[in-house]
Parts: C-alpha cells; sequence; structure tokens
C-alpha cells in the first residue's frame, strides 16, 4: 500500500484528493439544491422531502459518514497544501501583480475554503443538530429565517460558496487531468454557472422563506 | 614542430572506418579507471561528456552558466544538416562532402570534412530517439528545407529553435549520466588554465564562479568544448560569455591556435543602436528573397526612407551584380553594406546601417504572402526596433556571428598538447575559412557523439599515464598563477570599466580586422591594441572581491585575454596574404571583387605557436592536400 | 528618434545568500528607450563601477529570449510587464518618464538568493536528472525516419520543449510550484513514441523529485501560464497529471 500513500501524498496526488472530494461537495450541493427546491411548492412538499430523506434511514446515515469523510479529507489536504505553499516561498515579493491568470476565486481558496467550514458548523447545528420533536423541518427553517440576521449571513456564505466553486470546479477537471482545448472553455463556463447556480439557488431561499413565504 | 594530422590512409570514403578499426580500445571493464574533464557543456560538451559516462568513463563536466542547458548553442535558430537525401533529390555524403569544402573555399582538411557528412545521418538518428521535435511532414516523416550553399533540402529544424532542441537532447543525455553518477556537472566553473604534466593534458584550474575559490582538478584527458571567441569584437551574435579565456590559455601552454583570422560575417542582423548597446540579433538571410537593399544616393540623407524618391534611391547590390543582385553571399552583401556606410551613406542614426526593403515585394505578392513567408521574423524586428516593417523598410547590418578558427586538433581532435582535445566551434577543424549555414551545429554533435568517444579511447590505450594528484608541483604553479592575474586585476584599480576597453577593442578589431581588410590597416590595430592592452593594465577598474559573485572579475579576466588574443588574429591576417572566404584582404580580390585565393603558396592552415609574453608567435603551417576535389574559384555570375 | 527617460529602479540588493537583503534605490537618467531592460543595469552598473561601489549581480548570457539565464521580478511581474517576453527581451520604451520600477529576484524557496539579483536554480537541472531524458545510449538508434510521428504530437511537443527553463513560472506561482516546468517536459516526452517506454517511471521520478525540493504545490491559479515568456500552456500540466495517474495506479511502478 506504499504505492498508494506515495501516489496520494505526492503534490498531485493531493491535488487529485482535493478535486475528488471537492467534486464530491459540487455533486452534493447539486442534490441539496434539488432537494431544498421543494420548499417552492410549499411546506408540505419540503416537509416530506425531509420525511422521505429520513425513511432510507442506513443509507442516509452512510452517506453522511462519507460527506464527513470528504470534509476530513478536504480540510486536511487543504490545511496542508495551504501550509506547504506558505512555506515554500520564505521571503515574499514586496511588489505582487497578477499577470491575469488568478481570479477572486482561485486566489480566496484557503480562505473561503475556511469561512465554509465555519458556516457548515454552524448550519448544521442550526437545521441538522437541532430537536426536532413537535415541530418539523420546514417551521425551524422558516422562524430561522425571520431572523434578517441569519438572512445575511446564509446570503453572503452562498456569495463565498459560489467564489470557492468558481475556481473549485473547473480546477478539478484540471487536476484530473481533463482539459482539453476543444472541452476546457466550455468547463469554464460550467463553473460559473454553476457558482451562480449556487448563489441563486440557495441564496434566494432565506429571502423567499423570510419575506416572501 | 611538423604539424601531423594523422590523417589516415587509404581512399577518403573509407578513412573513418579504418581509422576505428586501428584505434585501440579501452576494455569495457577498463573504461571506468579513466576520468575524462570535459569543458563547456554547448552541443560539443554536452554530447561528449553524455557520450563518454554512457560508455563506462567517468567524467567531470564543467560549464560557466549555472546549467549545462544555457550554453550558447541554444541560440543557434536555423537548423543541422545530414545527407539523409529524405527529399530524393541527388544529396549524398559526397555532395555535402563537397559543398562544406567549397563553401570552406578550400582551406579545411579533406579527411576531417568528409567523416563529418558520414557521421551527419547518425546524428539525425540519435537526435530523434532522444527525443528532439524536429519538424514533420503531414505522413509523420522528417521535413527539411534548403540553406545557403547548397542546391539540396537536407536542413532539419524545429522551428526557429533547433539549437535549443538539439542542445535540450544533449543536455538531457548528460543529465541522465549526471543521475547515474557517472558525470559529475561543475556549473558556474570558469576553467582559466590547463595543467600539462610530462607533455600530457592531466587537469584543469577553474574559478567557482560564486565563492571565488580557485578549484584544481585532475584527469587523464582534458577536452575542451568551450565555443567560439567572436565576443572579441564586443558586439556580436554570441551570448554574453563566450569567450577565448579557455582555448587562449590552452594555447598559453602549449596548444597550437590555428587560423584565428578566420571570422564568419552575418549580413542580416538588426543594427547597433547606441553605444550602451550590449549584443546584437540575427535576422534570418532568408529576407534577402524578396528584401531589396538600398541607400540612399546623396550621402548624409537623413530623411525618412519613404520621403527619398526612387531615382534618389542606390540599390548597389542590385546594380553592383545585376545576375545574383541581393543574393550574393554571405561575405559579399556584408563588404558591400560596410562599403556604402564608410562612404557616410549609411541610415539610421548611427548611420551604419542599409535598407531592407519589402515594398516592391508587398505591392507585387501582396502583404499575406510575404506576412506567411517573414511573419514571425518581422515580428521579432518590431519588438525590438519598434518599427513596423510592412511600412518601413528594415534597416540591417551584418555582425559578427562565427570564428572558423579555433585551437589546432589532428584527425582525433587531439591539439597539439597530448591528451588535450578540442571540439565544436572551438576547434579550427571542418569549416576552412568559411562555414556553411546549419554545419555547426551538425559538426559540435559529430564531434562529441561520434568521433571523439572512439579517438579519445585510443589515446587512453596506448598512453602511459602515471597517477598524479593536484598536490603536483604543475597544480600548484598553476594556482599560483592564476591566483597572481585575479589579484592583479582587483589590484589596478584604475579609471575605466572593463566594458570600455571591451567596446574600445570591439571596434579596432571591427575597423581593421572585420568584413574587409588591409595591411596598413592590421599593421596599425595591432599598435593600437598593444597600447589599449598596456592601458589596461594599468588603468582598469574591477570592483569587489575575489571570493565573492562578481561577474565584473569574471569579465575583466576575459577581456584580458581577448586583448592578447586580438593582437594574435591580427598577425595572423598579416601573414595570410590571399583572401579567402570570410578572410578579405583588400589587395587580394578578383575584378568582381571576390576573395581570390592565392593557392600556391597559402593552401595551408596556420598554426601559431605560443613563445612567450608579449614575443611574437611562432607559424606552424600544415599544408593542406586536394586529392579528391579540384580547386575553383567561387563565382557568382 | 531616440527618446529617453528617467527613472527610479528600486533594486533588491542581497550580498550572499545567508546575508540580510534591501532594496536600494536608484536614479536612472537619461535612459534610451531603445535599450533593452538589461541594457539599463548595464548603464546603471556602469556607473555604479566608476562610483566605486558593487554592481548589480544579474544573471544573463544569450539576450535573445532563449537562454533562459536572465530572469527578475519587475513591479510584480516576472520578466516584467510585456506577454511572451524575456527581461533580456524587454525593451525600455515600455516604461514612462518617471516611472518608479522595483527590481526584485525569482522568490522561491527551491531558488535561494546567490547575490543581489541572481538566484541559484540547480532545482530545475535535478528535476530533469530524476527522468527528464530518453534513454538511449549513442550510437544504438534506428534510422530517425522509422518513427512516424504524427504532426500534431510533434506541434504539441515542440510547444512544450520551447520552454527555457527560466524558472518564471515558480517566481511567477503565488505557491512557487515547478508544475508548469516539470509539466512541460513530461508532455513533450510522452507526446512522442520513443518517449513510451518509460514514461511511468519518468512521471513518478520526476514529481517525487519536485516535490523533495521545496517547491509548492500547484493549485491551478494559471500565473505559470500568463507569464511565461514561451507562452507554455498549463494543457501540459493537465497532461503530466494524467500521466501520473496511470503511472501511479495503473502500473508497476512504486
Ligand atoms: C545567433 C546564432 C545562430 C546560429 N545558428 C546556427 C544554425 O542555424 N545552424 C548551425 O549549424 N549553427 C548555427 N550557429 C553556430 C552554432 O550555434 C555554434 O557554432 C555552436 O553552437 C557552438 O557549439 P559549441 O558546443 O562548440 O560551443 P558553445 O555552445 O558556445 O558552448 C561553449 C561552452 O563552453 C563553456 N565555456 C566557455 N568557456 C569556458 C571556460 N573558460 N570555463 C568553463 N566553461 C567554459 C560555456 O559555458 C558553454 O557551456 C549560430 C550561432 C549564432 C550566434
Ligand atoms: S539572457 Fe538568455 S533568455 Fe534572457
Amino acid at each position: 500500500m506504499n504505492w498508494l500513500v506515495n501516489t496520494l501524498g505526492s503534490s498531485i496526488g493531493k491535488k487529485l484528493l482535493m478535486a475528488i472530494t471537492g467534486l464530491g461537495f459540487c455533486s452534493f450541493l447539486a442534490g441539496h439544491l434539488a432537494g431544498n427546491l421543494t420548499i417552492y411548492w410549499g411546506k408540505d412538499a419540503f416537509n416530506s422531502y425531509a420525511a422521505h430523506l429520513h425513511s432510507l434511514g442506513p443509507i442516509i446515515t452512510m452517506a453522511e459518514l462519507g460527506l464527513l469523510f470528504f470534509a476530513l479529507v478536504h480540510i486536511l489536504t487543504g490545511t496542508t497544501l495551504f501550509y506547504q505553499n506558505f512555506k515554500a516561498r520564505p521571503v515574499r515579493y514586496s511588489m505582487n501583480k497578477s499577470a491575469g491568470g488568478r481570479t477572486i476565486g482561485s486566489r480566496t481558496m484557503p480562505y473561503t475554503g475556511f469561512f465554509l467550514l465555519i458556516f457548515i458548523v454552524f448550519h448544521l447545528i442550526n437545521f441538522h443538530f437541532i430537536d426536532k420533536t413537535g415541530t418539523t423541518i420546514y417551521q425551524i427553517v422558516h422562524s430561522a429565517f425571520e431572523n434578517i440576521g441569519y438572512v445575511v449571513i446564509y446570503v453572503i456564505a452562498m456569495i463565498i460558496a459560489a467564489i470557492h466553486v468558481s475556481h473549485g470546479l473547473w480546477s478539478a477537471f484540471q487536476t484530473i487531468g481533463a482539459n482539453h482545448v476543444k472541452y476546457m472553455p466550455f468547463i469554464k463556463v460550467v463553473s460559473y454557472v454553476f457558482s451562480l447556480i449556487i448563489v441563486i439557488g440557495f441564496g434566494f431561499l432565506p429571502v423567499y422563506l423570510g419575506y416572501i413565504a | 614542430m611538423q604539424l601531423d594530422a594523422k590523417i589516415p590512409g587509404g581512399p577518403l570514403a573509407q578513412k573513418w572506418d579504418r581509422h576505428r578499426f586501428e584505434l585501440k580500445l579501452v576494455n569495457p571493464a577498463n573504461k571506468r579507471k579513466f576520468e575524462i574533464i570535459v569543458v563547456g557543456t554547448g552541443l560539443a560538451g554536452g554530447s561528449a561528456s553524455a557520450s563518454l559516462a554512457e560508455l563506462g568513463y567517468n567524467v567531470k563536466t564543467f560549464c560557466i552558466q549555472d546549467s549545462p542547458r544555457r550554453a550558447h548553442s541554444i541560440a543557434a535558430q536555423g537548423g543541422i544538416n545530414a545527407a539523409k537525401n529524405y527529399t530524393n533529390e541527388g544529396d549524398s555524403i559526397w555532395r555535402l562532402f563537397y559543398d562544406t569544402v567549397k563553401g570552406g573555399d578550400f582551406r579545411s582538411r579533406e579527411a576531417n570534412v568528409y567523416r563529418l557528412a558520414q557521421v551527419s545521418n547518425n546524428i539525425i538518428d540519435q537526435c530523434v530517439a532522444q527525443g528532439v521535435p524536429f519538424a514533420r511532414d503531414y505522413g509523420g516523416l522528417l521535413a527539411n528545407r534548403s540553406f545557403g550553399g547548397s542546391q539540396v533540402q537536407r536542413t532539419f529544424y524545429a522551428r526557429g529553435q533547433t539549437g535549443q532542441q538539439l542542445l535540450l537532447g544533449a543536455y538531457s543525455a548528460l543529465m541522465r549520466q549526471v543521475g547515474t553518477g557517472k558525470v559529475k556537472m561543475f556549473p558556474r566553473r570558469e576553467m582559466l588554465d590547463v595543467v600539462a604534466i610530462n607533455g600530457k593534458a592531466r587537469g584543469i584550474v577553474a574559478r567557482n564562479l560564486i565563492t571565488g575559490e580557485i578549484e584544481t582538478h585532475t584527469g587523464d584527458a582534458v577536452v575542451l568544448c568551450t565555443g567560439g571567441y567572436g565576443n572579441v569584437y564586443f558586439l556580436s551574435t554570441n551570448a554574453m560569455a563566450s569567450n577565448v579565456t579557455a582555448a587562449f590559455r590552452a594555447y598559453k601552454k602549449g596548444a597550437y591556435f590555428a587560423n584565428p583570422c578566420f571570422t564568419q560575417i552575418h549580413p542580416t542582423c538588426i543594427p547597433v543602436h547606441g553605444d550602451y548597446q550590449s549584443k546584437l540579433t540575427l535576422m534570418s538571410e532568408s529576407l534577402r528573397n524578396d528584401g531589396r537593399v538600398w541607400v540612399p544616393k546623396n550621402t548624409g540623407d537623413k530623411r525618412r526612407p519613404q520621403r527619398i524618391p526612387e531615382p534618389e534611391r542606390d540599390y548597389y547590390l542590385e546594380n553592383k551584380y545585376p545576375s545574383f543582385g541581393n543574393l550574393v553571399p554571405r561575405d559579399v552583401a556584408s563588404r558591400n553594406a560596410k562599403e556604402q556606410c564608410d562612404m557616410d551613406k549609411g541610415v539610421g542614426e548611427t548611420g551604419l546601417a542599409v535598407y531592407l526593403d519589402f515594398e516592391d515585394a508587398i505591392k507585387r505578392d501582396g502583404k499575406e504572402v510575404i506576412e506567411k513567408k517573414y511573419g514571425n521574423l518581422f515580428q521579432m524586428y518590431e519588438k525590438i526596433t519598434a518599427e513596423n516593417p510592412y511600412e518601413t523598410p528594415m534597416m540591417i547590418y551584418p555582425a559578427i556571428h562565427y570564428t572558423m578558427g579555433g585551437l589546432w586538433v589532428d584527425y582525433n581532435l587531439m591539439s597539439t598538447i597530448d591528451g588535450l582535445f578540442v571540439l565544436g566551434e572551438a576547434n579550427f577543424s571542418d569549416h576552412g575559412a568559411n562555414r556553411l549555414g546549419a554545419s555547426a551545429l551538425m559538426q559540435g554533435l559529430a564531434d562529441g557523439y561520434f568521433v571523439l568517444p572512439y579517438t579519445i579511447g585510443g589515446y587512453l590505450a596506448g598512453t602511459p599515464l602515471e597517477e598524479i594528484t593536484t598536490g603536483h608541483s604543475a597544480f600548484k604553479e598553476s594556482v599560483t598563477s592564476v591566483n597572481d592575474s585575479v589579484e592583479k586585476l582587483l589590484s589596478i584599480n584604475g579609471k575605466r570599466t572593463v566594458d570600455d576597453f571591451h567596446k574600445q577593442l570591439g571596434h579596432i578589431m571591427w575597423d581593421y580586422c572585420g568584413m574587409a581588410r588591409n595591411d596598413e590597416g592590421l599593421k596599425k590595430a595591432k599598435g593600437m591594441i598593444q597600447q589599449l592592452r598596456a592601458e589596461f593594465q594599468e588603468n582598469v577598474l574591477v570592483p569587489g572581491s575575489k571570493k565573492d559573485f562578481n561577474q565584473s572579475l569574471e569579465r575583466a579576466g576575459r577581456v584580458a585575454d581577448f586583448l592578447e588574443f586580438g593582437e594574435l588574429m591580427i598577425i595572423d591576417a598579416l601573414s595570410r596574404q590571399e583572401s579567402c572566404g570570410g578572410h578579405f584582404n583588400e589587395a587580394y580580390q578578383t575584378a568582381e571583387n571576390e576573395a581570390l585565393r592565392d593557392d600556391e603558396n597559402f593552401c595551408h592552415v596556420s598554426a601559431w605557436e605560443f613563445t612567450g609574453k608579449d614575443k611574437e608567435p611562432v607559424l606552424n603551417k600544415e599544408e593542406l592536400k586536394f586529392d579528391n576535389v579540384e580547386l575553383t574559384q567561387r563565382s557568382y555570375k | 528618434m531616440t527618446k529617453t527617460i528617467n527613472l527610479t529602479l528600486k533594486v533588491w540588493r542581497q550580498k550572499g545568500q545567508k546575508k540580510k537583503g534591501r532594496l536600494e534605490t536608484y536614479k536612472a537618467v537619461d535612459i534610451s528607450t531603445d535599450m533593452s531592460f538589461l541594457e539599463m543595469i548595464d548603464v546603471i552598473n556602469e556607473q555604479l563601477t566608476l562610483e566605486g561601489k558593487e554592481p548589480i549581480a544579474f544573471d544573463h548570457d544569450c539576450r535573445e529570449g532563449i537562454c533562459g539565464m536572465c530572469g527578475a521580478v519587475v513591479n510584480g511581474r516576472p520578466h516584467g510587464p510585456e506577454k511572451g517576453t524575456t527581461l533580456c527581451q524587454l525593451h525600455m520604451r515600455h516604461f514612462s518618464n518617471n516611472d518608479t520600477i522595483v527590481i526584485e529576484p525569482w522568490r522561491s524557496r527551491a531558488f535561494p538568493v546567490i547575490k543581489d539579483l541572481a538566484v541559484e536554480r540547480s532545482a530545475l537541472d535535478r528535476m530533469i536528472q530524476a527522468g527528464g531524458f530518453i534513454s538511449v545510449n549513442t550510437g544504438g538508434a534506428q534510422d530517425a525516419n522509422a518513427i512516424p510521428v504524427s504532426q500534431e504530437a510533434a506541434e504539441l511537443a515542440m510547444d512544450a520543449a520551447a520552454c527555457i527553463g527560466c524558472g518564471a513560472c515558480v517566481a511567477a506561482c503565488p505557491n512557487a510550484s515547478a508544475m508548469l516546468f516539470l509539466s512541460a517536459k513530461v508532455s513533450q516526452l510522452a507526446l512522442f513514441p520513443q518517449g513510451k517506454p518509460e514514461a511511468a517511471k519518468r512521471a513518478i521520478s520526476m514529481v517525487r523529485e519536485m516535490d523533495m525540493l521545496g517547491f509548492g504545490n500547484c493549485t491551478n491559479e494559471t500565473e505559470c501560464e500568463a507569464e511565461c515568456p514561451k507562452e507554455i500552456s498549463i494543457t501540459n500540466i493537465a497532461r503530466l497529471n494524467r500521466e501520473f495517474y496511470k503511472a501511479g495506479f495503473f502500473s508497476a511502478e512504486k
């Protein structure tokens, strides 16, 4: 198994771990968003979606554990990369200018990542590890977003998530080696569109629940 | 001393085979007992180091740059010749041999050139196997293009970066051997002396350019691949670190210097634009296929070229050489440009340039056609000069580009010091008085991959070599003298910088020992150089210390050698009372201004022997015999 | 017509690898806009020498953009502001009168400063030693045309092989990663049939060597591609990744 440690432990291997887990999160986000959209069909639709999910029982636990594992890998690898990359340039430039390669997304990956981590903990405390006896998930969500502070935090978080994903998604394709002159421009467009969908899809929900519904 | 070129007997085409058979061999198990020093990592040094290590020898390789991949060979653009005849045009080893001998104006050694043509094909095979990305046709086979001095397409190329790709091929082979431990690489070292013990080269003294430490290295043979000396002119197309130091110090130790006055001037370079300029850039001479060369008819005409009406333009090449026009050979085109500028008809701010005008070609063929042919060259020109050559005529001027002269070597590439081999541009061997395009790369790689690996074995197998260490008195003496000269340079503490002297030397060499030479000028220049050298010894200013990364000190050492070497070039030019190839003595020309050889008296190699500081060197002649080709007058009618 | 400009230079001066360095300010007066950037430094160095000071150390050799010896970070940009241009080919006409120019060496743990602007780049050679070659001894090659290579592959290989090994990619990378350099070599050789037999070994040992040399990790910032004077594409990095996975997961190489 030494070979596996060597391969995954190399600089490219670490990137691969980031890419695969990142792509995992992207598909999770897509699924999560699809589920959340049931809110627009009203509270019953949303509650029954939640109930349906819970009825999956062990499958959902497995999925959760899987996500947790992905998160651990993503966080640990990301932190290692951040630390190693910081050390790779002991003396900094006194003047730094981009030639146009970097984007806001790529520039801020570690920071947006760190923020998202805190946000996810916050999010799980609010909606996941909450006592749901005698109430429905719709009520929990609805009452949370009556608080303007929550709305602001969620909208900001979604913007940050979109920034993170705007680099992460195409970058994951590059990392797994899928950069082709014919397809890369398309993949980049998809990354940006996907980020936009995240901002709008997730970001509009709190506003909708808090003020419109 | 009687020079013995050790040319093998037998018919020309069989000499090399026969020689390889007759050479003594070193048994594979014994090769690892030998240590060989290679100085230089250009095409010659890189390929030699790798090949020797592959054979099992232990190799120590030195270069000035921080990496062997940066040797001057990297800058070659055009291509490399080989007699593959892939184009089915009737090329052959014999034709490549003949073209090269004739191109060299019959001042090279038949046997060497024939061998060069023979191994040229192996070079291409070797490079392709290494992964050199030569240009290819749609079918996936290698593409060829044509080059000056030949009527067949035999030039292999990798875009405009053939030298780079060939060097990277040799470099990768070298790196592989460094990885296996067979080659020890010493970058950022400058060789400052050859150490000879009992008449045999047994080591070198080098300066570590970062720490300033003077290091000694022993070896069973020393191979110099240190390139050409074009920078004696200060401005040339050579890289900044190109120098004569290694070769010149070997000369002082007893290696003869052959034909130092044979230098090649390339007619189409971007002209000098100011006295701060450090280097000249070559523009492919293919431009002369469509460009028309002209200067204003009236001296001192400073109008913009577009403002000068047709009748006031002098298309001097077309007028003077109606049949060849703008396509006269390199040396003729160069000399004529100089002549025009000497008459104060030169253009541009410095007055040292002529126009190369594409207006008619664009009118005739359309801009697109011209762009397709020369687009990248036009772009490069625009980058450097900020002028758009589609609208304003290009300005060009000749520049020093290659040096045919070098240390004298025999057929085994061994100099007059036993065990000191010289390869590539640093030796004098294969190009006579003029080199054809795409032949230098061929020669460097031929020497390194396919000639030296055999001949050095013959030397090592047949020569008793005693054990020596760097503690030997010869090493100590050498270190002392190197140290002294370094300290001397730092102690003068005068008022003029090294570059200042170098520029002045360059002007003298260019004016009197450049494109056209005459006895009077050469004699004058000799005095001027002596004077300049004397002033250098008193008045040069070299800042910094010797125990440091000190680039001024590096340059000072090289310029000190150029100051002595320049005089040797002039002595050689004066002694060769004929014109041939790159050496054009105005007193010897045909009615058409062509170089007029004197085969009766000068069909020889002039090999100069050092006799002591400030003493006249002694001329030794190697007579050249042409049994296979007929000596003819070059003519461009 | 020749124009001249005056500039303020802030140049990194550092006496040696272990010494502390700092930015020193110099006035560059009457600089012809036709000069190259290095010629401008030559002029300053001549002045400094005549004033009895030590000239600025900087590496350079060919001065035509092919040897890869030159390089400095000019106003935060490796090789200066022009695209696809080495420092030696950058001309002063791209600057304006009274500009301030900050000049720093390549900065990376793998490239320690030797003096002033000159850095030690032997790490690049070390990576090539680890496998940047095709193991073919002199003399053993078959006829060059025995191995056809599609024009497309040859062109792509040439695009990658155009790398001059200057290290600007490392200098430009926010992570000081050498992936573009490494990927250019791996790609060139992977694209040729001749390079295939050793492809797996090459990818693994070159990447391993890179990781040991103290470079950072690639995070697809693509600054390398944007600054590369030979405009080498990051599609080479994707190819390297593929080669590495193939080697790591599907070959017997360890
Ligand atoms: C602009 C240009 C274009 C050219 N184009 C072509 C072309 O298209 N085709 C062609 O055939 N030829 C061409 N040439 C000529 C050709 O490039 C050279 O002749 C050839 O590359 C010389 O190779 P070399 O190995 O002999 O020496 P170089 O490549 O010059 O290498 C010299 C080596 O010696 C080292 N060295 C020198 N002195 C010392 C010292 N004292 N101590 C330690 N090391 C030392 C250097 O570091 C370097 O590694 C061109 C030349 C120029 C200038
Ligand atoms: S000096 Fe050679 S690339 Fe700039």
